[in-house]
């Protein structure tokens, strides 16, 4: 595959993903311009890049929705569901293209068949001429897009310049006379005469102002033919524009011309001989060249198009041929925003080689300490302390800035949801209105892999069961359009995302009814479960609420899968839910899975680490105050009584003899309810790589893993859960 | 003069500007079914052509000028490029 090609795959997910954004709120907004704008960009790059590779269905889809947005853009076609439904299955199939090109390099067989499907769907009710048409033409010439076959046939094929010219009404006064100008334009293909209004009755008609508008194609370049109008520059607009009808003449310049002959030459260059650096280079030269020349033409392009062409001299070629895109001025300006920020993209096996040599790092830094202790008070000592000191800060800073390097936005996960609510809503019927906030929360990329899922089946759940249709809500008083709101944000040391909606609620009644009908509770236990509680039973296994089985919450990811999936990557699901006002579901994960923050504690002389996310607290509590029934020892905290274990016994080692007045507790939140952990002594809190157990290890139960401490001292982490 | 007024019948002849567009508006309105012949013509002024598009008189031969036959002619539904048959 070759980079370039790489390159478009990259791109065209991207443009796919653009597009997409800009046809939602498009869709919301039908008036919204830079939606249009961006759509209709989105469209043409694709194109333009598509047509550098063998892919004719695809450049044809492209080609055709391009279409269709200039007259969208134009006020010719209105934005409808429908359309955007089509505009959707366009770009739905074109990243299932995307990513079979990633895979195969190849378009599938059924390409063509597919396109021509959609084609027609887009096409619909469209002026059939408009899809013969192409790009530069619609953003300033929409008429081009209308001609006639005669007109088409008359005006050749290749690339035109268009001229449009509106007489000022009181131009005869000023000696002016429009049709005479016309005599001067060279090569002229095709010249309409329109008037601007309806003409009046003759005798309404007054003879000395002008009510008629030129419109022509001329064959000449845009310089050619502006100076036949040099007297009437401010009536006159001009533009390069490509017929589709014969690909004949390549026609960036003029055949002939010197811009001609140069481009070819820039081509030409292309071709040489040479080693991959002065190719490189040469590519790089002509690719200004070619920039500089398209320029000079009129039609400036841009830097990047330009050497995306520039791979070598076929592609060029076509490139030339096909015409740059062509801009006015106007549409030039409005491209002028800043380009996006580009990410950079790295191999996720590089990034863990990084973080391996950044523990490996602080595992060597580790062993300066008592090497810095041993060498004693001298001033060696001394400045070798110092340095140790400063190397102790880089590499803290080094793990933060690796660990760092592994966050991405939440956006990542939130990007489908607007599309799922979109397409979700309009096949139930309901009117939803998707607040996203917090999309800008960083988490690890581990992270937001397991919250994908759980996140569309919550979004779902919510239309689907939550959201009442609009007429059960009017009844009850609401406003007849729901609200689903996503919410991301940073929480001590791990992020949170709630989806909450203003639908129907979850009726706890109903819970304990189902509940019971599905066998999982007898009926008095059902009876017992306190709301709160009987609300939760959505997250039992095989638990489903909907009256029928629909075709969006039917395919078998339950609400236990959700929670499941949050808990196996240490997180939490919390549910509340008020009948009548809505459901909020929230999930809180940690901020990534590989590194974990542990409490180190210390046991019979041995370090042991505690996941932070589960720790509610660390104190010291006198011995007094724990009170002992037989073994079993309780204390009390925050005015809860709370079981009392001690590390030692639940790891088999001695009792600590050492008569000590008070104990080191960890207050463990476990699921079930707080636990006391008594230890030797708590330690610091460190971010750790947790490894899990390999080998003969691996039966043990109660760790999740060995880790390295800063200084390369060993520890294991516990798993509280199985080890109580 | 460029424009020759016969009853119902106006022969646009060389070069005809725009002081004839009164003159033709007048003409044109007070005609009952006015033809035009603009074999002859050789320079036709917007003025005058908008005049025509408003009224559509029957073109009895169109403009013979290139320029004009190509573009102009058609519009105003000109007999093709056939020479007329005479009145």
């Amino acid at each position: 595959m070759s980079e370039l090609f790489e390159q478009f795959v990259v791109e065209a997910q991207e443009l796919l993903e653009t597009a997409g954004a800009a046809l939602l709120a498009l869709e919301r907004d039908p008036a919204d311009r830079a939606s249009v704008d961006e759509l209709f960009r989105a469209f043409h790059t694709l194109k333009g890049a598509s047509a550098l590779f063998d892919m004719v269905p695809f450049t044809r889809l492209v080609h055709v929705g391009e279409d269709t947005l200039s007259l969208l853009r134009d006020g010719r076609r209105a934005m409808t569901p429908e359309l955007a439904d089509r505009l959707f299955r366009a770009l739905d199939q074109c990243a299932r293209w995307v990513a079979a090109l990633e895979g195969t390099g190849t378009l599938p067989a059924d390409a063509g068949a597919v396109a021509e499907t959609l084609v027609r769907g887009l096409a619909g009710g469209e002026a059939s001429a408009g899809a013969a048409a192409s790009a530069g033409e619609v953003d300033a010439f929409p008429w081009v897009a209308a001609l006639t076959d005669e007109e088409r046939r008359a005006a050749g094929g290749g690339t035109l310049t268009a001229i449009d010219y509106t007489p000022d009404p009181e131009c005869f006064f000023t000696g002016d006379d429009p049709l005479a100008l016309f005599r001067r334009v060279p090569d002229l293909r095709l010249l309409r005469i329109e008037p601007t209004e309806p003409l009046p009755p003759p005798a309404q008609m007054d003879p000395y102002r002008c009510v008629l508008r030129f419109r022509a194609l001329s064959g000449a370049a845009v310089e050619a033919v502006t100076t036949a109008f040099r007297s009437v520059p401010d009536q006159v607009r001009t533009g390069t524009v490509t017929l589709a009808a014969a690909i004949a003449p390549p026609a960036a310049a003029a055949q002939g011309s010197l811009a001609a002959a140069m481009l070819e030459e820039q081509a030409r260059i292309l071709d040489l001989p040479g080693t991959a650096a002065e190719r490189e280079s040469r590519r790089a030269a002509v690719a200004r060249a070619v920039t500089a020349i398209l320029t000079a033409l009129g039609r400036p392009a841009q830097r990047a198009t330009v050497a995306a062409a520039c791979g070598d001299a076929g592609s060029l070629r076509r490139f030339l041929a096909d015409g740059p895109p062509a801009e006015t001025p106007a549409t030039a300006a409005s491209r002028s925003a800043p380009a996006p920020r580009r990410a950079l993209r790295v191999e996720p096996e590089r990034m863990d080689a990084l973080m391996a040599l950044v523990g490996e790092l602080s595992v060597v830094k580790g062993q300066l300490g008592p090497l810095v202790r041993r060498a004693g008070d001298g001033e060696t000592a001394r400045d070798m302390k110092a340095f140790a000191a400063r190397l102790d800060g880089l590499v803290g800073d080094l793990r933060h800035a690796a660990l760092r390097l592994r966050l991405l936005p939440l956006a990542r996960v939130f990007d489908p949801l607007p599309r799922l609510v979109r397409d979700t809503a309009r096949r139930l019927d309901k009117t939803v209105e998707l607040v996203l906030d917090g999309a800008e929360t960083e988490a690890d990329k581990d992270i937001l892999d397991v919250l994908g899922e759980p996140l569309l089946h919550l979004v779902r759940n919510a239309l689907d069961h939550g959201i009442e249709a609009p007429d059960r809500r009017a009844a009850q008083g609401k406003p007849p359009g729901g609200t689903l709101r996503v919410h991301a944000f940073q929480d001590k040391g791990g992020v949170v995302v709630e989806v909450s909606d203003d639908g129907a609620g979850i009726d706890p009644a109903a819970m304990r009814r189902a509940a019971v009908v599905k066998g999982l509770l007898k009926p008095d236990a059902a009876a017992a479960l306190s709301d709160a509680d009987a609300v939760r039973l959505v997250f039992a296994p095989g638990f489903s609420t909907a009256g029928s089985v629909s075709d969006l919450s039917g395919r078998g990811v339950g609400m236990d899968a959700v929670r499941a999936a949050v808990e196996r990557a240490g997180g939490r699901v919390e549910l509340s839910s008020t009948p009548g006002s809505g459901t909020r579901v929230r999930l809180s994960l940690p901020l990534t899975l590989s590194i974990t923050r542990v409490v180190v504690v210390e046991a019979a002389g041995s370090l042991y680490g505690i996941p932070v996310a589960l720790v509610g607290g660390v104190q010291r509590v006198p011995r007094a105050e724990i009170r002992a029934v037989k073994r079993a020892e309780s204390v009390v905290l925050r005015d809860r009584v709370v079981p009392l274990v001690r590390l030692r016994r639940l790891l088999g080692q001695p009792e600590d003899e050492r008569a000590r007045e008070a104990d080191c507790i960890v207050l463990a939140e476990l699921g079930d309810g707080p636990v006391a952990v008594a230890v030797d002594d708590v330690g610091e809190r460190a971010d750790v790589v947790l490894r899990p157990m390999t080998g003969v290890l691996r039966g043990l139960r109660g760790y999740a893993g060995t880790a390295v401490l800063g200084d390369g001292r060993l520890i294991l982490v516990l798993d509280l859960r199985e080890l109580l | 003069m460029p424009i020759r007024y016969d009853a119902d019948l106006a022969r646009f002849e060389a070069a005809c500007t725009v002081e004839d567009a009164l003159p033709l508006a007048e003409w044109l309105e007070g005609t009952e079914a006015p033809r035009v012949d603009l074999s002859g013509c050789t320079d036709l002024h917007t003025a005058l052509l908008q005049l025509l598009l408003a009224v559509r008189p029957a073109v009895t031969a169109g403009p013979e000028d290139a320029f004009l036959a190509c573009w102009v002619g058609p519009v105003l539904g000109a007999p093709a490029t056939l020479p007329p048959i005479g009145p």
